[in-house]
């Protein structure tokens, strides 16, 4: 779906998004592409950014919303940009949008190869609140199997830049139960990046997704997975760490200090619109969800020709409705059913969604406690089996179509 | 057409023995089919049949050929070679006053070709042998004469020998079944007498009777009746078939054709029955028809619970076309409402299933297949049991008795001692060994029908590569220790997974039954106890581990429509699934009852 025009193909025109909506920004381009990474990123060269600013300028001009109360800047790496470039897009962003006077938290994605003090600072200027580091391991023969460019300490360099430029909100990003990784070696890692004392860790148990380099390599037998149980202990043995340093666990792979949750991220988990720019990126205003086109050619294209989504589907009350418990399970917050249904628009007098939850707390799978159903600790490393069951009340989707 | 001038015969053959293709090169030579027009296995109309290579319903066909100067009119009818359709090979031959007896002159003579050469002879028919494939190198057309005298006792020195597959000595079987064949012997001045051998449903015109016309002759308009069931009816339409179906007024004495009215329903007409002219003369009634035995049971339930109806409906119109098995509701506590369904044979239960799930979109859960058994009253009286679900507490009867069948085994010399061994693991008693050539034996064993549907069919053929060939009938119930081996899952009783074993055999196979629901039977979020029990003992039993860990790390905006899709799909594959009690168990599992589901066929 590529002409102008073409959202009438959902059926009916999707809305603009209502000010306040978060708004997320994708940069594809990367010094290298991770072997596990299922994100539209690439290894970019120079002139690979050429004229990306303005396309993206071009965009949200048509579908930014004003005054967005988050920003998540993500990737890809969005510090690969050069700083000039960097302050084209936030400068422009603000215009477009007033971002810097509504926005609450603010969120750069970096890798350690292209964070400095000098880079750091500026993005403080330009309005960044929070930088997310992509450390994923203190291991050399970890990073070098995920295909980093960057070892440990250069991790720990671009930590302690962002920190001497005055960043406060620090996240770092980590990967566990890789193939041939340690159990122990992995908490020691955890140990160190706690001693450089972010506020928030992104912890997540590594995945084999499709088209990733890592999962044809599981395929032709060259690598394995660690095994459930193994698995499962690594799963466990995280959240006991990070809770025991005073984090909480507030999504399955999200841990923080107190009152230090992604903002931005936390809208995904409550069903909530979002307007996504830039090639891959994607949206939810009312009951739609579209995307943009998987490629920086396509993309650009479609942003001059001022081209309708990539994608799109509308789901219908119920289908949303699942879908909801499906995603705010996935936080410590847990799901209010009454709030679940005002998300989703479901009016209908029987509420399939709770019967479900129900029989899981019997299962031993949710606990209810002050109106609202959040996972066990034994429903948690379940999440996904647990969360079938709320889809399965759902309808199929009234609309799908994907070009 | 004179009587003289008519020959009626029919080609029987072992499955694959090339009676399709014989009968496509006898169609195209007396020029009933253009060559154009050809396509491989003309007579087998059903998508089924053509997929599977194999002929399901009888066919019949009207040729013309030339012998000596004269026109001769051939009717063909075709028969099924495999042994559930035994029934319906023999309601064609009644049709017949001769048969062909194709026999591979590679693989030789096989359980079918005697099974139903022995039918032949027992119509008094005319057996003409034919060997087939002579074109394979391998042939060895004198052993297998041989092997034909030996294993039916017929002459074979004078066999023809032809390949379908390339013509040769096509148009010679066709002189020889106007020489060799007896003319029909009927009156055609005698009072009507017809005899229905087949019956089909046309969505279109309804049901189609296939007629042998013995005396008399039958005109459009007339009207008949049918004297089994004295039902009366018109004669719409009165033709033969060429093999298309060819309106010609009237079939006289010695013809084959068919006959339309306006009946309905399969079950209306009565294969085997004798039709003649409504208050005609007084005529004695054909020998003939007789009900078929089901010799195998399983039942259908359907997927989504609530489709009880809808497979009903799915049922009765497939038995428009196939009166040849039964169905009636049943309730299971583990799987609700359903149908059991009786069937001639596993090859005709799985033929049924296939049609319900392609002709009617049926998504279908179905048990495994289980016989008849009979249980002794302590006054004497017996009462069948069709479903191990049905079969009392044992201080309720004084004995179980169990079907058992006649096997006989056409085998490779070398094969011998393996399939002794297995028919002794199957509970079977010696009764006879026969040497048909040097290299072929065959062997005759009394087995239990249950052993026989259980794997044996499936071992003979593993074991023999392939070449060993089955055919039995039911001879006897006989009394046995047999006991009923229940499954539990999660300590509750599925009777759906119950079967009968003998009480020797329960502990071995309870344990190769809880093995394979292991396996096929996906985690859950908690553990899931399977055991199998005879009484209140448990012979045997595993457990599922709980799944663990089922978790998506990363799940931002621009993920969530693609996880959910994942998600969906797996939420799909569980619609497959029947829920008992807290545990789902996959469709196939209710197959793991049966010991060939064990190799993972």
């Amino acid at each position: 779906m590529k002409t102008a025009g073409d959202e009438s193909s959902t059926g009916s025109s999707i809305e603009p998004p209502r000010a306040g909506t978060p708004l997320y920004v994708h940069v594809p381009f990367c010094a290298a592409k991770c072997h596990y990474c299922d994100f539209y990123s690439f290894a970019a060269v120079a002139t690979d950014s050429e004229g990306f600013v303005p396309l993206l300028m071009r965009e949200a001009e048509r579908r930014a919303p004003l005054e967005p109360t988050t920003v998540f800047v993500g990737g890809g790496t969005p510090t690969w940009l050069s700083i000039v470039d960097l302050e084209a897009l936030f400068d422009g962003l603000d215009r477009i949008t007033g971002f810097r006077r509504s926005a609450a938290e603010v969120t750069v994605e970096c890798n350690p190869e292209s964070l400095d003090v000098a880079k750091a600072a500026r993005l403080l200027e330009l309005g960044a609140t929070r930088l997310s580091i992509g450390v994923q391991s203190l291991r050399p023969e970890i990073l070098e199997s995920f295909g980093r460019v960057h070892g440990p300490r250069q991790a720990f360099l671009a930590f302690d830049a962002a920190r001497t430029a005055g960043f406060d909100d620090l996240n770092t990003d980590l990967i566990y139960a890789a193939p041939g990784q340690d159990i122990d070696d992995w908490e020691q890692d955890l140990e160190r990046v706690l001693g450089w004392g972010p506020t928030h860790v992104s912890a997540y148990h590594l995945a084999f997704e499709p088209g990733t380099a890592f999962e044809r390599w599981r395929q032709e037998g060259k690598l394995a997975r660690a095994g459930e149980e193994l698995e499962l202990a690594f799963f466990e043995r995280t959240h006991a760490r990070l809770r025991s340093a005073g984090f909480e666990a507030y999504e399955l792979s999200n841990f923080s200090l107190s009152g230090r949750h992604c903002l931005h991220n936390v809208n995904y988990w409550e069903n909530g619109p979002y307007v996504g720019l830039g090639p891959s990126a994607v949206s939810r205003v009312g009951r739609d969800r579209f995307g943009n086109a998987r490629s920086l050619e396509t993309w650009r294209a479609d942003v001059l020709a001022q081209a309708g989504p990539a994608w799109s589907e509308r789901l219908s009350p119920r289908a949303s409705l699942g879908e909801t418990w499906w995603l705010g399970l996935r936080t410590t917050r847990g799901v209010s059913p009454e709030e679940a249904r005002a998300t989703a628009g479901f009016a209908d007098e029987i509420d399939p969604s709770l019967a479900e939850a129900r029989a899981l707390v019997e299962q031993g799978l949710l606990a209810e406690r002050d109106g609202r159903f959040a996972l066990t600790s034994r429903g948690l490393p379940l999440a996904d089996a647990v969360a079938v069951r709320f889809l399965e009340t759902a309808t199929a989707p009234e609309a799908v179509h994907e070009s | 057409m004179d009587t003289q001038h008519i020959r009626n015969f029919s080609i029987v053959a072992h499955i694959d023995h090339g009676k399709s293709t014989l009968a496509d090169r006898m169609l195209e030579l007396t020029g009933a089919v253009e060559q154009r027009d050809m396509r491989d296995q003309v007579l087998d109309d059903m998508e089924l049949e053509r997929e599977r290579g194999i002929t399901i319903k009888a066919r019949a066909v009207t040729i013309w050929h030339e012998y000596r100067g004269e026109r001769y009119q051939l009717n063909l009818i075709d028969t099924p070679g495999h042994v559930d359709f035994h029934y319906e090979v023999e309601k064609s031959l009644q049709a017949c006053e001769g048969a062909l007896l194709l026999v591979d002159a590679a693989q030789g003579v096989a359980a079918q070709t005697v099974a139903n050469a022995y039918l032949a002879i027992e119509g008094d028919l005319t057996v003409l042998p034919v060997l087939n494939k002579i074109d394979l190198v391998h042939a060895r057309p004198d052993e297998v004469a041989e092997e034909i005298e030996h294993s039916i006792g017929i002459d074979a020195t004078g066999a023809m020998a032809i390949s379908a597959k390339t013509g040769k000595g096509v148009s010679e079987v066709l002189d020889a079944v106007i020489r060799e064949i007896p003319p029909p012997a009927g009156d055609p001045d005698a009072p009507l007498r017809a005899l229905i051998f087949d019956a089909i449903y046309d969505e279109y015109r309804g049901i189609i009777v296939y007629l042998r016309v013995v005396d008399g002759r039958i005109e459009r308009g007339e009207r008949i009746r049918m004297m089994g069931t004295d039902k009366t009816y018109d004669a719409v339409e009165v033709g033969c078939f060429t093999p298309k179906m060819k309106s010609t007024g009237a079939l006289s004495a010695g013809e084959v054709g068919y006959f339309i009215s306006n009946i309905k329903r399969l079950g209306d007409v009565k294969v085997g029955d004798t039709m003649t002219h409504f208050r005609g003369p007084e005529v004695e009634m054909l020998p003939g028809y007789r009900e078929p035995t089901h010799m195998v049971f399983a039942d259908f339930y359907p997927t989504a619970a609530g489709d009880f109806e809808g497979l009903r409906e799915a049922l009765e119109t497939l038995s428009l076309s196939d009166s040849s098995f039964s169905y009636e509701p049943v309730t299971s506590d583990a799987l609700g409402f359903g149908f059991r369904c009786g069937f001639l044979g596993l090859l005709h239960m799985e033929i049924v299933q296939q049609r319900l799930e392609r002709e009617h979109d049926m998504d279908m859960i179905q048990t495994a297949p289980t016989v008849t058994y009979k249980i002794r009253m302590e006054d004497g009286t017996e009462d069948e049991i069709h479903s191990p679900g049905q079969l009392p507490s044992p201080d309720k009867y004084e004995g179980l008795l169990e079907p058992i069948a006649r096997a006989t085994l056409l085998i490779p010399a070398e094969y011998v001692g393996a399939l002794m061994q297995i028919c002794a693991d199957h509970r079977g008693t010696y009764v006879r060994q026969e040497y048909l050539s040097t290299t072929r034996v065959q062997l005759t064993y009394d087995i239990p029908l249950a052993e026989i549907i259980y794997d044996f069919y499936d071992k003979l053929k593993s074991s023999t590569r392939g070449y060993g060939t089955l055919n039995y009938e039911i001879v006897d119930f006989r009394e046995d220790d047999l006991v009923k081996l229940v499954i539990l899952v999660n300590r509750e009783e599925v009777d759906a997974l119950s079967s009968i074993a003998h009480r020797e055999q329960a502990e071995q196979r309870g344990r190769s039954i809880i093995k394979k629901l292991r396996k096929e039977i996906p985690r859950h979020m908690f553990e899931v106890s399977l055991q199998a029990a005879v009484g209140a003992r448990i012979i045997a039993r595993e457990n599922i581990a709980a799944l663990r860990k089922d978790v998506t790390a990363k799940c931002y905006g621009g993920d969530i429509t693609r996880k959910r899709k994942l998600l969906e799909k797996q939420k799909a594959g569980k619609r497959r699934m029947r829920q008992i009690g807290n545990v789902e168990i996959p469709q196939k599992a209710f197959l793991s009852v049966l010991g060939s589901a064990a190799e993972g066929k």
